[in-house]
Parts: C-alpha cells; structure tokens; sequence
C-alpha cells in the first residue's frame, strides 16, 4: 500500500495520479491522506516512473470532460477525498466509461460531489454580503464567507463581472480573495490583516436592507420549511437579513396577522384617494414626491 | 417622508407581484470597465424571505398611490393604506447601493397610475434610462408596462429593460369588469402584442438595438374570482403561444387590509397555486398539452401532482421500459425529470438499466416506481387499480415543498 499526500492540491494530485497509471497501480493499492489530518505515515514520494517518450495508451483514453469534471468534485470537502478520484480515473482508463456517469456507485458519488461544489458556488454568488469600506485598506467592499467546500479562489471572478473596477475582497476561516481592480488574488491561509478586516465589518447591520426584507415579506404565505431548503441555516448568522427572521416568523405565527401586510405599514396612517382630486394635476400634492428638483 | 420610510411603504405594495425572476437576459459584464453589473441568463435568487419566496431583485413600487380601484389590490384608490412615492434619484440611489453589497441582481419597477398612463410610464422609463446610461449599469431591469400607455413608450421601456410585463390580473374577461372596472382585456392584450412584435423586429435584425431580450412576463391572480384551473390553464396556455410569453406567475390572492365585500378574506390558496405551477411546469418543459392535464372545466387534484395524475390517467401507456422507450416518454415517468430522463440514457448506452441505478439517480423512486420496467424489475403494482394507486401515492403535506 502506497500512502501519498498532495498538500489538498489538484496538479499535484493529477502528476502523481498519471504516475500511478502509469505504473499500473490499482486504486486498492494507494491511499492519499489529507493535508490537515495526516494519520498513517509521512507520505512518501513516489518512486520516478521511467520517462515515457509520449502519452501511454491509457492516458489517450481519459476523456478532457472527465479531467475537467475530476478537478471540480476534488474541491469538495471531505476526508478521503482523493481516493475516489483515482478510483473513477483508473476504472475509465481501463475502460469502464460509466464510472463516471450518475448511475454508477463511483460515478454517483462523483457527480454528487460536483454537484454540491456547484451548489455551494451559487451559494456563495448569492449570500456573499459586501460591506462599503470607503477606501480603508485599498478597497471598496469587505465580505466574510464560509463556504462549505473550496470556491472561493475558482467562483469569486463572479464578482468582478458584477463589480467593474471596485476592490473587494472576501474572506474566509480558511483562505481568501482579493480582487485589486484588475486582477484576482487567492491566499491560503488567510493574511492575519485581511481576516481583521473583515471581521470588523462582518456583524454591520444595514437597516435599509433589513426593512425592504421585511416589507417584501408576506406574512400570510409563511413557508420557512421552504426558506431553509434554499437558504441553509449556516449561513443565516452572515446575513443582515438573517437576524430579523425570526422576529419575522413569530409574529406571522402568532396569527395576530390575517393579511399579507407588513406590520410596519399597518401601524401607519392611510390615506383614501378621492378621485376627483385628480381631475386637475395641480391639486395632486398628495403623490408629489417631496425632492427639492422637479422631475 | 425618510427614505426608509417609503421603502417600508413600496416594498409592501409591490409584495403582491409574484415574479421575481433575475433570468433570461444576454449575458452582460461590467469586467475591467466603468459602472456596474452582470447578467449571465439563469439569475441568482440573493435570499429568501420566511414565506420561501426568493429575491433576486429589489421590487418596489414608484408610488402607491393610484387613481384605478382594482378591488384585489392593496393600493386601489379607495384602499386606507400609507401612501408615498419616491423620487426616481432615490429609487436608483436604491438599487445601486442594493446591487453593490450584493443583495439583489437588479430592479423590478412597477408603479399606481398617477396623472395619466403616459405620465407614470414615462417616470418609470426615466429610472431605467439613468441607471443604464449615467451610471452604466448592466445589471437585470424588468419595468412594469402601464397597459394604457402610449406604444412608443412601450417601445422606450424595451430598449433599457431586460424585461416587461403586463399583467393579464384575472383569468376571465368578466371578472376584470366587475373587479378592475378601469382596465380593459383588450389594452391589456394590445400592450403584449405591441410588446411581442416589437421584440420580434429586434430578433430579426441582427444590427437592430435590443428590446427587452429576456422576454415578457404576466401574472394571474389566483382565488379572487371564481374562475377554475382549467381556465386559468386555458388563458395561459393561449397567451404563451399568442404572445410568447417567458413567463405567466400565479399569484394566489393573498387578504389585503381593509378588504372589500367583492374579494374572498381567506387564507391564500397557496397548494393551488402550487399545482398550477407544477401544471405551467409541465406546458413550458415536458411538451404537455392542457388538455393532457386538465378537462374543459374543473380544478387540478391537490393530493396528488399532476403528472401523477395524468399518468394515472393513462396507465395504457405503463408502465414504460426504460431500457427501450423514448427520451421524452421516460420524461413523463412520475418522479422522473428531464434530467435524470437524459442520465437514462446516456447510462444505457453503456449498460442495461437496472432498478439499483434508477435509485441512485435524483428521482423521487416511490413514485416511479409503479410505472417502470428495469432489466431486473417488473412493478407488482402494474394491476393495481388506478385509485388504489392514488392513495399510495398522494401527498403528506409535508412533502409537498419537495416537489420540483
Ligand atoms: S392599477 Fe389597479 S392593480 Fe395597479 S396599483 Fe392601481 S389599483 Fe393596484
């Protein structure tokens, strides 16, 4: 038995899985440990494989998709993690092409794998909460994030899409991203100044936020079982929004609420329109917004 | 009137619109360049309230205040609610400090009538139009079009919003007279057409500006009339094809304050308007037919889906081998989706299908269980009556939000 470690890193993973193919190593006979629970041995390197003039008949049949598809479920967290993918890797390079299908016992696991990597990319895309710095160390916005598998450094250019030329960065307990504007940079471990950064913003309320939420609830329809399947209680502590819900859900379970409105509006005056008072448009002061500019 | 204070106001009044959605929309990126905002076509859902709905842009109203008295709705002109109206500078401060931190994807501005039909359109064109060219910014706008308006503002509004709506409110002509007396099916219906043909001219002429490329939306309230499923199903189904629509939005009609006697005070039909999106579902994804679904008058069962039902229906056709039958006739398997359809079959290229791999695929296998063959699995269920079948099958309420 083989024990190796890639440092939880993917080309390393990938040179040393081509080794073993190359070798004819079964799946059975190597076992990659991870980076921060190391338990069997110091991992030893693997012995030089004779250099090979050109790709060797296996290696010409591993599909690009099944590269591409590996390099995603090896971000997902879990100890062992490696070890499924050399176990899909070699049943395909020996021919067995469902290994990576949905169907299979490997195959399922891998494409499960690299559906929750992708879920937790959206996840992050969707709950990732900038505070405004204002220039404070060079940037614009500050996030915190904890992602539940390794995104950040693949799924943050997301944000420079949608932020032109701001500088943000988005930290989390194990590394982070900083975009200067132009370009992305990851940094595993998180800089010390970096994650005191963002843990000076990390708990800012926003109360313009917090009432739109609130408002645009309707506490007539409650549905948190459906709330919670899209949006994961982990990450409610890093939302503004977050830690008005469940003010928000026992005061529409206590009933005191028939309609949908939203009690900050109900404890409001209203206001009747007469419509005759619309026939001529000067006497519509009502719905003149009250800005100093005519528009 | 504080700035937080309208948004209390406007956010409230525009609740009642049910669609959210971020989706369709070129893809767009504001990558090394000036302003702000990206599109990629599948929309992001930022957060979900407690009632399970997602937001994904900021919604609001302009102004509630309104000279129309639609009975449904909250900011009919004889409803006592606060009023209040933003200026459209604050309406985009809104949006761009909202898009920024990353809570939303975009705007969804829709308004009450005030002054006339031109004059509250043009007040909605003018926010998209300064967000889009002072502050360049290319994120998701969907404006509500006022039915009334003048077409060529219908055709501004195209040019700076991803999308358009207008919405159809009510199931049938009849119960737009007596419920929404100033509004009328016909403008209604002008307004999608003009819509509809002006994003045609724009599809057709590759050098032509874009116009509202992510498609034309429409709601219809669920409940609040006595219309039953079939018609609803019925009119959504001749509006997709009439006017192309992206979407149509059940909204099933939730109590408003200060309810008039002419609208119901119960509780919104919320597994109603549930069926009817899993029937609308069925329309736009599988290729069914309402008449598959429904007949010409009736509701949709509630315990039981309906693609369930429809299967139940039709248990000639079942149950379906799944080494052998179609891609599209496995797509119509209860508790089979288009996607796991497409893994049969790219699975059974290599193998024969058996039971074990249909689990381990994302299917709901108690449901398609009885009507699927496997090369080791034959259903003992195959005989069971049909109603037998149902009562296995049918929903614990519990389940119910699994469905999809
Ligand atoms: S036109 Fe009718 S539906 Fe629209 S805001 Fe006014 S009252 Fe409500």
């Amino acid at each position: 038995m083989q024990v190796l470690c890639c440092e939880d890193d993917f080309e390393c993973w990938r040179d040393q899985a081509r080794q073993l193919l190359r070798q004819d190593i079964a799946p059975h006979a190597v076992v990659w440990e991870d980076r921060d629970h190391r338990q069997l041995f110091a991992s030893e390197p693997l012995p030089a494989s004779t250099p090979m003039a050109g790709p060797t008949a296996q290696a010409t049949r591993i599909p690009a998709r099944l590269l591409d598809e590996l390099k995603r479920a090896a971000q997902y967290r879990v100890s062992g993690r490696w070890n499924l993918l050399y176990r899909v890797l070699w049943r395909v390079a020996m021919g067995e092409r469902q290994a990576m299908l949905a169907g299979d016992r490997d195959g399922s696991e891998l494409q499960r794998r690299i559906k929750s990597v992708s879920r937790e990319a959206h996840h992050l895309h969707a709950f990732v909460r900038f505070h405004p710095v204002m220039g404070r160390g060079g940037l614009d916005y500050v996030a915190w994030h904890e992602p539940a598998h390794d995104i950040l450094a693949s799924a943050s250019l997301h944000f420079a899409e949608r932020l032109g030329r701001q500088r943000w960065l988005i930290v989390s307990s194990r590394d982070a991203v900083w975009y200067d504007g132009e370009t992305l940079h990851h940094r595993q471990p998180c800089p010390a100044d970096w994650a005191a950064l963002a843990e000076s913003v990390r708990d800012n309320a926003d109360p313009l936020w917090q009432t739109y939420y609130s408002s645009i609830f309707n506490p007539a329809r409650l549905n948190s079982k459906v709330m919670q399947g899209h949006m994961p209680l982990r990450f409610w502590a890093g939302l503004p929004e977050g830690r008005v819900i469940p003010a928000l859900m026992s005061r529409a379970r206590a009933g005191a609420q028939k309609d949908g409105q939203a009690e900050a509006v109900a404890s409001k005056s209203g206001k009747v329109i007469r419509s005759a008072a619309y026939a001529k448009d000067d006497s519509f002061a009502g719905a003149k917004p009250d800005a100093k500019r005519p528009d | 009137m504080e700035l937080i204070d309208k948004l209390t106001v406007l956010a409230d009044a525009a609740k009642y619109d049910a669609s959210c959605a971020s989706s369709g929309a070129p893809k767009r990126s504001s990558k090394g360049k000036d302003g702000i905002g990206a599109t990629n076509g599948m929309g992001i859902c930022h957060s979900y309230t407690p009632d399970g709905r997602c937001v994904s842009l900021l919604k609001i109203l302009l102004t509630n205040f309104c000279l129309y008295d639609c009975q449904y709705c909250v900011n009919r002109r004889s409803s006592d609610v606060p009023r209040a109206r933003f200026t459209p500078e604050e309406v985009i401060k809104l949006t761009l400090d909202f898009y920024q931190r990353n809570y939303v994807s975009g705007l969804f501005l829709s308004s009450g009538i005030i002054q006339s039909p031109d004059y509250t359109m043009e007040q909605l064109i003018r926010v998209a139009k300064v967000l889009r060219e002072e502050h360049q910014f290319r994120g998701y706008i969907h404006l509500k079009t006022i039915p009334e308006a003048d077409p060529a503002l219908i055709a501004e509004a195209g040019r700076y919003a991803d999308r358009l709506s207008v919405n159809i409110e009510l199931p049938s002509p009849d119960s737009l007279i007596r419920l929404a007396p100033e509004k009328q099916l016909v403008s209604i219906t002008d307004a999608m057409g003009t819509i509809e043909s002006a994003s045609q001219e724009s599809r057709s002429d590759k050098r032509a500006p874009k116009f509202a490329p992510g498609g034309q939306s429409t709601q219809m309230i669920v409940g609040a009339d006595a219309s039953d499923d079939s018609r609803i199903l019925h009119t959504a189904e001749s509006l997709y094809g009439q006017y192309r629509l992206r979407r149509v939005y059940y909204s099933a009609f939730s109590p408003i304050p200060n309810s008039p006697a002419s609208v119901p005070m119960q509780a919104p039909p919320l597994l109603r308007e549930h069926r009817l999106y899993q029937a609308d579902f069925l329309l736009r994804g599988y290729g069914f037919k309402v008449k598959e679904l429904i007949g010409a008058q009736g509701n949709l069962p509630l315990d039981i889906d309906p693609k369930l039902a429809w299967a139940l229906a039709n248990r000639d056709i079942f149950p379906v081998d799944l080494n052998l039958a179609e891609p599209q006739l496995i797509a119509r398997i209860p508790g089979i989706g288009v996607r796991s359809a497409e893994r049969i079959v790219s699975l059974r290229r290599l193998k024969r299908i058996r039971f074990e791999d249909v689990a381990r695929l994302r299917c709901v296998i108690e449901k398609a269980k009885p009507f699927i063959i496997t090369s080791d699995y034959h259903p003992p269920q195959a005989t069971l009556e049909s109603n037998v079948l149902r009562r296995q099958l049918s929903d614990q309420p519990a389940q119910m939000a699994l469905w999809g």
